[in-house]
């Protein structure tokens, strides 16, 4: 047996399968191209105008008409930007010019020098941020909830469809004792310990002319059973929200409630 | 033909859209729950004498410090007051009231006047934010022009914001407690209205009462009494002034207690030598032994809602704990864990007891008598008191919102009230040693 046997002595094949792979990729390669370069044999894009049949206009999410929560604020003492209340310029009292009393008759008076017209200082225009404020003091919603709620104008907390459709434009005070009554009763221990954070759970139920709380229902699930379950004891421990206003007509209100859930 | 017929297809369409279509009420959680801002300017006095002055300022006192003790408000501070109050509706400016600094987000006002010995008072409740249709209430009151008539109708005013703001819960400013007082000398049973005005006494035993309870429909006051026969269920008419009879158990009888049906009394009693937990119906028959067990079992109340539960003390375990079962006795289920729990109180709506508890009892314990909450159902609790001194005997307002209850922190044992997370606590009574106090059912 030779001492010398060459391991690598099969070396020089490998230069056949190097040109195959390189003659692959080359193809690859310009197939890659050939497909892009040729108009038409793209992809139609989802949704565009270009597109046949009926493109789908998508809605985003943040401008669903949601309200905010009246309380969320800026904190105009704790930075270094100017204070949202824009201050009047005090008033300066007009000085009665002719009223000094110099009377001797050989001493002319020197007429009082013109006020040299100057421009006012820019005043720096403030952002107007009125609907998301809380003034001094004031712990509570500013402008609202009360009759904030106006049909159609979502935007305090409530929006309405349909019947008269004035029930909350008209009775505010109506559906601000349900907020309330609604968050009293829902107990927050009752969801599983281990949730930090949930999607929102809709509730709906209807108040009929007495107060009761009816057809209590998830319209649609937190995906976390216990906060469903929760949600949904709000309202069966609730025995009355108090008749509806004798003033509205309809037999029963419906009302969709959301419970936003975080430890 | 074919364009009848697509008109007449969508005209269906629409009209039955229409028919179905319902108000809807959009809400949610966290949108900031707070009280109610509410400004109550004083009612205008349209006649002006003398005695006028008087009822209308009992009247303006007694409404808004309904309104302030009923603990769903946030009083706008007088100060913050427009200098133009209203009396009537087309006198008021939304607009003063609803901006700062008033900010007030419900407006009551109104008048009152005296003609030929009668006391009228219109009041209105204005939502200030909605110009479209503010009023949300209106009223107006006739009685005798009294000073007592002027408390009675700003307790009924104030009662009737409260019933439509606070999601139709009817307001206590009408109802009573009923307590033990020692100040003549011996322990009778008194009454007061529920800001500790107008107490005056019931009983004049000479001997001694205790623990009174007053039915659900107002009419009887039960109490426990000592006579000839030992201590007996007593009963005292508040239609009749006077006390009525009721039937003697042997033994000694403490602690009676009302179902809220106004069917059932429970009691505690030692006619088979150890005490016991009964029951017996309203008239006094049918009774029946709801424990057996040879630790003392006292204090029984009901739960309100259902009438079918009994909360109670019992000293099976050794130091008094509480306890609940079914009303016919069955499934005693233990709620307190450790300490010393005396006197329950069941809440109105079923959700709650409350009671008074040293936590730490024992020597190298120094516990204090406090006022707890136990949400029944899930075993948690709150402490209502801290610290001041002895807290005994609480019993919940018929609205749920408030607990009135003993305490001796000045000195001498006195009735207090407060609201059910334990803020706001009031001294009632001042005069003796007042204790026991039971508020009513309505």
């Amino acid at each position: 047996m030779p001492h010398d046997v060459d391991i690598f002595a099969a070396e020089g094949n490998l230069r056949l399968p190097v040109m195959g792979s390189v003659a692959l990729h080359t193809a690859l390669f310009a197939l890659a191209l050939f497909g892009y370069l040729i108009p038409g044999r793209r992809g139609e894009s989802w949704g565009g105008t270009t597109g046949g049949g009926g493109a789908m206009s998508a809605t985003l999410v943040s401008s669903i008409p949601l309200p905010a929560p009246p309380n969320e604020s800026k904190n105009v003492l704790a930075n270094e930007s100017k204070g949202l209340t824009v201050s009047p310029p005090a008033e300066i009292p007009k000085q009665d010019l002719k009223a000094i009393p110099i009377m001797a008759p050989d001493v002319k008076v020197k007429a009082p020098p013109k006020p040299t017209a100057r421009k006012p200082p820019p005043t720096k225009e403030v952002a107007k941020e009125e609907d998301n404020r809380i003034p001094f003091g004031e712990g509570g919603p500013v402008s609202g909830p009360y009759g904030s709620f106006s049909a159609g104008g979502a935007k305090g907390g409530l929006s309405f469809s349909g019947g008269t459709g004035d029930f909350g434009s008209r009775f505010g005070w109506y559906v601000d004792a349900v907020r309330r009554k609604v968050s009293e009763n829902w107990l927050k221990y009752e969801v599983d310990p281990n949730v930090d954070t949930a999607r929102r759970v809709y509730i709906t139920f209807d108040i009929t002319r007495s107060g009761q709380p009816e057809n209590i229902r998830v319209e649609q699930s937190s995906g976390v059973p216990s906060l469903d379950l929760s949600a949904t004891r709000a309202l069966q421990r609730i025995d009355t929200f108090g008749p509806l206003p004798p003033e509205y007509a309809g037999r029963y209100v419906s009302v969709e409630f959301w419970f936003d859930y975080k430890r | 033909m074919k364009r009848h017929n697509a008109y007449l297809v969508l005209f269906l369409l629409v009209s039955s859209a229409l028919l179905s279509a319902q108000d809807w009420i959009r809400t949610g959680t966290g949108l900031g729950v707070e009280k109610i801002r509410l400004a109550v300017p004083d009612f205008k006095n349209v006649t002006t004498d003398s005695g006028t002055q008087n009822l209308a300022m009992t009247f303006n006192l007694t409404l808004s410090n309904d309104l302030r003790n009923a603990g769903i408000f946030d009083m706008v501070s007088r100060s913050f007051f427009p200098l133009t109050v209203p009396g009537a509706p087309q006198e008021v400016h939304l607009a003063d009231w609803s901006s700062p600094p008033p900010n007030a987000a419900m407006l009551a006002f109104g008048n009152l006047s005296i003609d030929a010995g009668y006391l009228n008072v219109q009041g209105w409740l204005y939502d200030t934010k909605n110009t479209q249709s503010p009023q949300v209430l209106g009223k107006q009151y006739r009685e005798s022009a009294t000073d007592e008539n002027a408390r009675v109708i700003a307790h009924r005013f104030a009662d009737e914001i409260i019933f439509r703001l606070g999601g139709g819960i009817q307001g206590i400013a009408e109802t009573k407690l009923y307590f033990v007082s020692k100040r003549g000398g011996s322990k009778e049973i008194w009454q007061m209205d529920y800001d500790g005005a107008n107490q005056k006494q019931l009983t004049h035993l000479g001997s001694i009462a205790l623990s009174p309870h007053v039915s659900p429909d107002g009419s009887r006051v039960a109490f426990s009494g000592v006579t000839k026969e030992g201590w007996q269920i007593l009963m005292y008419s508040l239609e009749l002034g006077r006390m009525v009879s009721f039937t003697r158990f042997g033994g000694d009888n403490f602690s009676p207690a009302w179902s809220a049906d106004g069917q059932n009394l429970a009691f505690s009693s030692s006619r088979t030598g150890n005490t016991e937990i009964y029951a017996v119906s309203s008239s006094g028959g049918d009774l029946r032994r709801l424990t057996e067990n040879r630790a003392p079992d006292v204090s029984p109340t009901w739960n309100p809602k259902t009438n079918s539960q009994i909360a109670w003390v019992s000293g099976r375990t050794g130091l008094p704990q509480i306890y609940t079962m079914a009303s016919d006795g069955g499934n005693a289920v233990r709620v307190t864990d450790q300490g010393y729990a005396v006197s329950p109180s069941w809440s109105p709506n079923g959700q709650f007891l409350a009671f008074a508890w040293v936590r730490h009892y024992g020597p190298g314990a120094p516990g204090a008598s406090d006022i707890y909450v136990m949400d029944i159902a899930s075993k948690q609790w709150a402490q209502l008191t801290h610290d001041g001194g002895r807290n005994d005997f609480p019993s919940w307002s018929p609205d749920g919102r408030h607990i009135v209850f003993q305490s001796n922190r000045t000195g001498k044992t006195q009735i207090w009230t407060m609201l059910a997370d334990g803020s706001e606590q009031r001294q009632l009574t001042t005069a003796g040693d007042n204790s026991q106090p039971n508020w009513s059912f309505k």
